[in-house]
């Protein structure tokens, strides 16, 4: 495109006192020379239009702070990643395109009002939810700073699962599970600081980071206690599902599950103190059956289907118990049958020394699991096919292990509700970010620790349960949390205490008093904008996205030919993210298109949609983070089912309610955004239209 | 200042140790041998199972990282000496020149555009990737900066086309450069900042805790693997990345290095290599490979639904959450899971297509495969530098080369010698959330240190 023909349209805009080009605008030098052109020109708006506000909107935040002014009163126009990058072949509609959203920056920038970083104190104390190696990990961490912690388990012993586990292994490392957790419970009982509270439910969870009230039912407190907390971490850990009579589970007591294997390895004399053993016989006289001689396992009972994935810790846990086993009898026969063998690195190491000992590996297909078949005597007999060999196996079980998958805790229905975070069908927890967040929730202040986010391992657990400890003790350390100031402010004046704003808040971030008015905590509010657009009297709006401002931005994006053209809002997070990668992959797609950044697709009222049909917009695109991912936890659903009322409204207002487009798109799907916008000129037929 | 830290290893571990050592409130020391921080995660196009797009993500905490006021950035920075010393440890790092003043250069460009000389690249040769003999790590490098090949600066580069060479005295002499272009252009820009006289720098720093984040590394396939070395069109999982990468050398367009055609049929296979003599392949499972292929696969798949795509596995390691709902993904896309083992590779010489030979699994029979791209997912190792700083820094490494944690099971990430800690791909094959949360335990540990 032609930035000097951009740069002089800019010049002749109402209320720019100055328009520059500089060659590299990120660099040390044009960033100085902005910095020094700002004083000059006593510049109090300033519209930055070069790559993307994803990446460098806080630099120049900064560098105007810098220069005097106040961070927000910056506007940021993206013209490399939504026009030369993506336009290359129609230069001079490129050109025109470029024009326009300068021109809707500036419109924005003049009613930019300064905004401020907003602080909430934070106190040094947390409550750990979970007695188990996390949790006992996170709470150890947490006390370890001289931070208060309360560890709260709703049964009445420390320890969690590792209490009914036999053997812990990593490599040739070993360790009597029970043992080993009940030592850490010991630390955690002398560790000053730390306060015990066994036997207890969460009824309430009120508050926020900084200012947290739970209100417990039972335990060893007092009764109807109510606990403060600035933080929290969720270290609910797992359990197995049911494996609801498949395979004869509960008909033959020679079916188990391994966590019920894990018990009776448990009790055997092997694990009583040793002036109790017995020299022999350990296998027999551990409450398994007395003649077991022949043993098969079924891994992946339960996972790996449509409902559910791979279980992680399968694997592991029945090569594990599979030696032990062999410990406790080196006579017995054991049978492991498999669909994916997962023993990574050292792993491996417990693999050969399972083969070695004669354990046999047996993978069956995919769709046909093996079949017990009772004996009269009840021993059975697994019939299964050895796709490796090519062969059916009728194998004689005296005992069979089902390695069944696992869920979350069943108080997390509860608790996930409690703290307004979501969990999948399982009951795992929804971590905030799968890749870069993974230890904690989208409320500040939240963490999440171990086997209650999906099932790992005990050295994960662990280092989950001191991660989380250092997530929830930053805020704690500093003593305050800052929230940005891109919140949502609430005029009463209209205000007819509806209260929807306070019950839609992802964030619990609206509060009401007693009067039922509503109030936001401005910390915790992340600015997504839900509540403004949803409010029916408006009397929310939120600061650096208000209505004036992104209406203004409609109408100057309309000033010309309104006909050809698409106003499109998407989100900061993802949407965007797409069209910035359409851009860096050059994915060229029609110049139809005048985009407008909202930070949630949640945010875009049904007015600022009217608006661009009421000023003869060819179509509207509102487009957000795709299902189920959404930066604000559930935006995306809201602005949808707006959408979808506000289809009816347009046909009402007789509009074409086919002229307002929907699109979910990740951060990652250019094409997916371009090709949004071939189908969008195509579908309003606008290479055509003179 | 003795309450400081060290974290060594910039990459996607490194990075978010510091930030959160950072944010808590101790000053952290981050060192990187390499030019930028991001490590392999920057290399990375998408990440699993999300297929977020990698430097997406990570650029924003590489510019957090940079502008953290409690972290200082040590670029083409070694470790060279630890000694401990009052419950801490004294370091001495050396500072490698990068021939460029990081004070002064501001990523323009003007000197790459300037350098007459292109080198393949060392992880995107094969596919075409190329270099100037000054240039920048990647597009979003931290610190934004380019620096100088050093067999450019010491001549060696001369009878490539080179303009610096075959002077009577070392560039370490001068204070100035009447030949060099690069110096020439940035002179032009008015900066200054190529300095060929540079030297190396000795930094010394006091810390009370150390954290290795040296990370991991793709297995170059041993020559004669599956035709590596004697076919264009066979190429590393790494290098298929790249391919795919809209900021790799093709620009995402997955084509073939023997003729720059889109690939029609591409297969993976995945354990290249494991199992065979030692050098040839890597002995273990390495837990990442299988999901790698599997974004791979979706992401090619979604560059172009008609390529034929082909996965030969032995195993399939749908680790984590929502692993094994992506492997359906692909399965859902078209995509062929097979299990066998390839144990031959023929190429047409008309065609340069690949004939593969594999032994059916679920079959037991020998059968064969063609395809226009083939691609091995030859597993990770330990970072090649580890074994050196291990020796400086009196740990051991177990015997695949990774760091030896003292006690994994009920003490992660600690090792044998107090106040040095581990993270991320020092451990072992690792994906980057669990990265991340060894990070944060690690940052934990190194900050409590009293």
């Amino acid at each position: 495109m032609n930035v000097p023909e951009v740069v002089e349209y800019a010049r002749g805009l109402d209320h720019v006192t100055l328009a520059d080009e500089g060659r590299w605008s990120c660099s040390v030098d044009y960033l100085s020379r902005m910095q020094a052109l700002i004083r000059e020109h006593r510049i109090n708006r300033v519209v930055i239009a070069s790559c993307t506000p994803r990446t460098h909107e806080g630099l120049f935040k900064r560098n105007i702070q810098q220069a005097g002014m106040n961070p927000y009163l910056l506007e940021f126009v993206s013209i490399r990643e939504q026009v030369s990058w993506v336009h290359m072949r129609e230069p001079e509609a490129a050109t025109q395109k470029a024009k326009d959203l300068v021109r809707m920056g500036v419109a924005k920038a003049v009613l930019l009002e300064e905004g401020e970083e907003i602080r909430l104190p934070v106190k040094q104390d947390c409550l750990v939810i979970g007695a188990g190696a996390a949790g006992l990990s996170a709470a150890l961490n947490v006390a370890g700073q001289g931070f208060q912690a309360i560890v709260l388990e709703k049964s009445d012993r420390l320890g969690g699962m590792l209490n009914t586990l036999s053997l812990v292994r990593h490599d040739s490392h070993h360790a009597d599970a029970a043992q080993w957790v009940q030592s850490l419970a010991a630390r955690v009982y002398e560790t000053p600081g730390i306060r015990v509270i066994t036997g207890a439910e969460i009824e309430t969870i009120e508050g926020y980071i900084g200012n947290y009230t739970i209100g417990l039912k039972g335990g060893n407190g007092s009764p109807g206690e109510r606990l403060h907390v600035s933080t929290i971490v969720v270290a609910t850990g797992m359990r197995e599902i049911s494996p609801e009579g498949a395979f004869k589970h509960g008909e033959n007591p020679r079916v188990m599950t391994q966590l019920e294997l894990e018990k009776r390895i448990r009790s055997s004399k092997k694990f009583q103190p040793p002036e109790d053993r017995e020299e022999t016989n350990d296998l027999r006289s551990s409450g398994f059956h007395p003649e077991v001689k022949n043993v098969v396992f079924i891994q992946c009972v339960g996972s790996k289907n449509d409902t559910r994935g791979c279980c992680s810790i399968g694997c592991h846990a029945a090569v594990k118990n599979a030696l032990a086993l062999k410990a406790l009898d080196p006579d017995i026969q054991i049978h492991i049958l498999y669909r994916d063998l997962s023993m990574v690195k050292e792993e491996g190491e417990m693999l050969k020394e399972a083969k070695h000992l004669g354990i046999r590996f047996s993978r069956f297909p995919d769709d046909r699991y093996p079949e017990p078949v009772e004996n009269l005597d009840g021993t059975l007999v697994v019939k299964t096919m050895d796709i490796l060999i090519g062969k059916e196996l009728q194998l004689p079980a005296d005992l069979l292990v089902l390695t069944v998958a696992f869920q979350g805790d069943d108080t997390v229905e509860q608790l996930k509700g409690l703290l307004k975070v979501s969990a999948n069908p399982d009951g795992f927890f929804q971590e905030s970010h799968v890749k870069l967040a993974p230890l904690e929730f989208p409320a500040d202040g939240v963490a999440l620790a171990g086997c209650a986010k999906s099932p790992m391992m005990l050295k994960e657990s662990i280092e989950a349960g001191i991660g989380a400890a250092m997530r929830v003790s930053i805020p704690m350390k500093r003593g305050y949390i800052e929230a940005e100031g891109i919140v949502a402010d609430i005029d009463l004046t209209d205000c007819n205490q509806c209260g929807l704003c306070h019950k839609r808040c992802p964030y619990s971030a609206i509060s009401v008093d007693a009067d039922k008015n509503p109030r936001v905590i401005k910390a915790l509010c992340k600015g997504c904008g839900l509540c403004a657009a949803d409010c029916p009297r408006e009397c929310i709006t939120i600061v650096h996205f208000t209505d004036d401002q992104v209406l203004a931005q409609v109408d100057a994006a309309l000033l010309e030919a309104p006909e050809k053209k698409i106003i499109g809002f998407v989100c900061h997070w993802c949407a965007l993210g797409g069209v910035d990668m359409a851009g860096v992959s050059r994915l060229q797609y029609p110049v139809h298109a005048r985009l407008i950044r909202v930070m949630c697709s949640a945010r875009v009222s049904m007015k600022m949609m009217l608006r661009a049909f009421e000023k003869g917009a060819a179509g509207v695109l509102v487009a957000g983070c795709e299902f189920p991912t959404c930066h604000y936890i559930s935006g995306n659903y809201a602005a949808e089912s707006r959408v979808r009322r506000m289809k009816k409204k347009l046909a009402r207002s007789g509009y074409d309610p086919e002229r307002l487009i929907n699109v979910w798109c990740s951060a990652a799907d250019g094409p997916k955004f371009a090709k949004t916008m071939k189908d969008m000129v195509k579908q309003f037929n606008l290479d055509n239209a003179s | 200042m003795r309450d400081a830290i060290l974290i060594i290893g910039g990459g996607i571990a490194g990075i978010n140790c510091a930030l959160n050592a950072a944010r808590y409130g101790t000053k952290v020391y981050l060192v990187d041998d390499t030019a930028s921080i991001g490590g392999m995660m920057a290399r990375l196009d998408k990440t699993f199972p999300t297929n977020d797009c990698s430097i997406c993500i990570e650029a924003p905490q590489m510019y957090d990282t940079d502008n953290q006021e409690n972290i200082e950035i040590l670029t083409h920075t070694e470790v060279r000496k630890v000694k401990a010393k009052n419950g801490g440890f004294d370091i001495r790092l050396v500072k490698r020149p990068k021939y460029v003043d990081e004070e002064k250069c501001t990523g323009c460009g003007a000197c790459v555009e300037a350098c007459p000389v292109s080198i393949p690249d060392e992880m995107d040769g094969k596919i075409g990737g190329k270099r100037k003999l000054i240039s920048m790590a990647f597009p979003q490098a931290v610190p934004n900066m380019v620096s100088l090949d050093p067999a450019c600066r010491s001549g060696e580069m001369q009878d490539a086309g080179a303009c610096i060479g075959g002077c009577a005295v070392d560039c370490s002499q001068c204070r100035e450069c009447p030949i060099a272009l690069c110096v020439k252009a940035c002179e032009k820009e008015g900066k200054n900042a190529v300095t060929l006289w540079q030297s190396a720098k000795n930094v010394k720093l006091e810390v009370k805790s150390i954290v290795v984040a040296t990370g991991i590394d793709a297995a170059r396939p041993a020559g004669d693997l599956l035709g590596y070395d004697l076919y264009d069109n066979v190429i590393t999982g790494m290098q298929f990345e790249r391919l795919m990468n809209a900021g790799g050398p093709t620009a995402g367009e997955i084509i073939r290095p023997s003729d720059g055609r889109h690939a029609r049929r591409i297969a993976w296979v995945q354990c290249a290599g494991r199992g065979l003599a030692p050098g040839k392949g890597v002995p273990y499972c390495s837990k990442i490979c299988c999901m790698i292929a599997t974004k791979q696969v979706i992401i090619t798949k979604e560059h172009d639904a008609a390529v034929e795509t082909t996965v030969f596995y032995n195993d399939l390691k749908a680790y984590g959450k929502n692993f094994w709902g992506f492997y359906q993904k692909a399965v859902d896309a078209g995509v062929r899971y097979i299990r066998g083992r390839p144990y031959e590779v023929q190429e047409n010489p008309e065609t340069r297509n690949l004939v593969v030979r594999y032994e059916n699994l679920e079959t037991g029979k020998i059968e064969t495969h063609e395809v226009d791209l083939l691609v091995l997912s030859t597993g990770i190792v330990p970072n090649e530098r580890n074994a050196k700083l291990a020796k400086v820094l009196g740990i051991e490494l177990d015997h695949l080369g990774y760091f030896k944690e003292k006690d994994p099971l009920t003490a992660p990430l600690e090792t044998s010698v107090p106040g040095i800690y581990l993270c991320g791909g020092a451990t072992g094959p690792i994906d980057i959330a669990e990265s991340v949360v060894q990070a944060c335990a690690a940052g934990m540990k190194a900050v409590l240190r009293p």
